[in-house]
């Protein structure tokens, strides 16, 4: 019991300083941030491809592309939009405007036509191109109406 | 009767027989360049979020202008941009004569009218390219151009689109603004002209 204790407490002490040098600041808050719309981003940019005709279509690749969209969907981003993140408060490291902290409702409902986008993505990706490209279109089409309200345009 | 064509310089009484000032091509560019237009920006600030058609729209336009640009160095007298672009002085000189209450009895564009015409073929050249090499970033509505440049000029055109299509809409109200100030102030129709190519004041 003891011994599992001072594991344990040894282990925080390691650990927990070496965290908060990581995960503390809200700019390693708004890397974080972006580092997760990159995951989105790499996995649309497959599906995209294929839906464009850029690269053959695929069906595995395809499915693997949702099934990793929807474990994306599964996370929390409540984390990623800590407040004092905004472009205001950290110009030059983030796009993400004021805007969503003024209201998160209508950010969380772009975020839950997300969420069903990519469910009925993962539903037909892989019955072949022809069902895979509205399907893409319709999730395409989720990011802009996101990006047009709450996304600077540039830095 | 094609002598009759040239510029107007002088104070001619107008003439009882209407002339035409406009041909075809240049006729048929403005409305197709009006609907183009129109459509194009209601599509791009109100329509679906799958632009496509705001992308038709945009080649459209693209279309339009290199038309209007070749035909302003092959096309007839009044189209032709060595003919209506004119210098600071005449630009002045005609801006003083607009607060007159009589009809300019212009043949094609004047002075002032030739700077919208250079300004909106500029702006909206300038609207084709940003949109052209844009990313927005949503893998259905990226610029087919931006795949040749890098991340950073991709999303500096997309900044720049909305700005410059604002740029453009404000250039059309005051283009039907100086319309309606021909028609109320001057006693001037300059619509009629551009339907029939006609014009008889």
């Amino acid at each position: 019991m003891m011994r599992k204790f001072m594991t344990a407490a040894l282990a925080t002490a390691m650990i927990l300083p070496a965290g908060l040098a990581v995960a503390g600041g809200p700019e390693d808050i708004a890397k974080a941030r972006i580092g997760y719309y990159r995951l989105l981003g790499l996995e649309m940019d497959g599906l995209a491809a294929m839906a464009k005709g850029e690269i053959d279509y695929d069906a595995e690749a395809a499915k693997g592309h949702a099934a990793n969209l929807s474990v994306l969907t599964q996370y929390s981003p409540k984390g990623l939009f800590a407040p004092g993140t905004s472009n205001a408060d950290l110009p030059g490291q983030t796009r993400a405007l004021p805007v969503i902290w003024e209201n998160m409702a209508a950010m969380g409902e772009k975020g839950a036509a997300f969420r069903s986008a990519v469910a009925e993505l993962a539903a037909v990706a892989g019955d072949g191109r022809e069902a895979l490209g509205p399907a893409v279109g319709k999730l395409g089409g989720t990011c802009k109406a996101c990006h047009d309200d709450f996304r600077a345009k540039d830095y | 009767m094609a002598s009759d064509q040239t510029t107007g310089a002088g104070a001619s009484a107008p003439t009882p027989s209407a002339e035409q000032i406009w041909d075809p091509v240049v006729r048929i560019f403005h409305w197709a360049l009006v609907i183009a237009f129109v459509v194009t920006f209601g599509l791009g600030k109100f329509g679906p979020d799958q632009m496509t058609l705001h992308f038709y729209g945009g080649y459209t336009i693209a279309a339009l202008v290199v038309l209007r640009v070749i035909w302003g160095f092959v096309g007839p007298r009044n189209a032709r941009f060595t003919n209506f672009v004119k210098g600071p002085g005449a630009v002045l000189a005609y801006a003083r004569t607009l607060p007159k209450r009589a009809p300019s009895h212009s043949r094609g564009h004047n002075p002032v009218g030739a700077l919208f015409v250079v300004g909106i073929l500029i702006v909206l050249g300038l609207q084709v390219m940003t949109g052209l090499l844009a990313d927005p970033e949503d893998y259905i509505n990226v610029g087919p151009l931006a795949k040749y440049v890098s991340i950073e000029t991709a999303r500096k055109a997309l900044a720049l689109h909305e700005p410059l299509g604002m740029i453009a809409l404000i250039g059309v109200v005051a283009h039907i603004a100086a319309i309606g100030f021909y028609k109320r102030w001057k006693g001037e129709n300059l619509v009629t002209p551009m339907i029939t190519g006609r014009k008889s004041d």
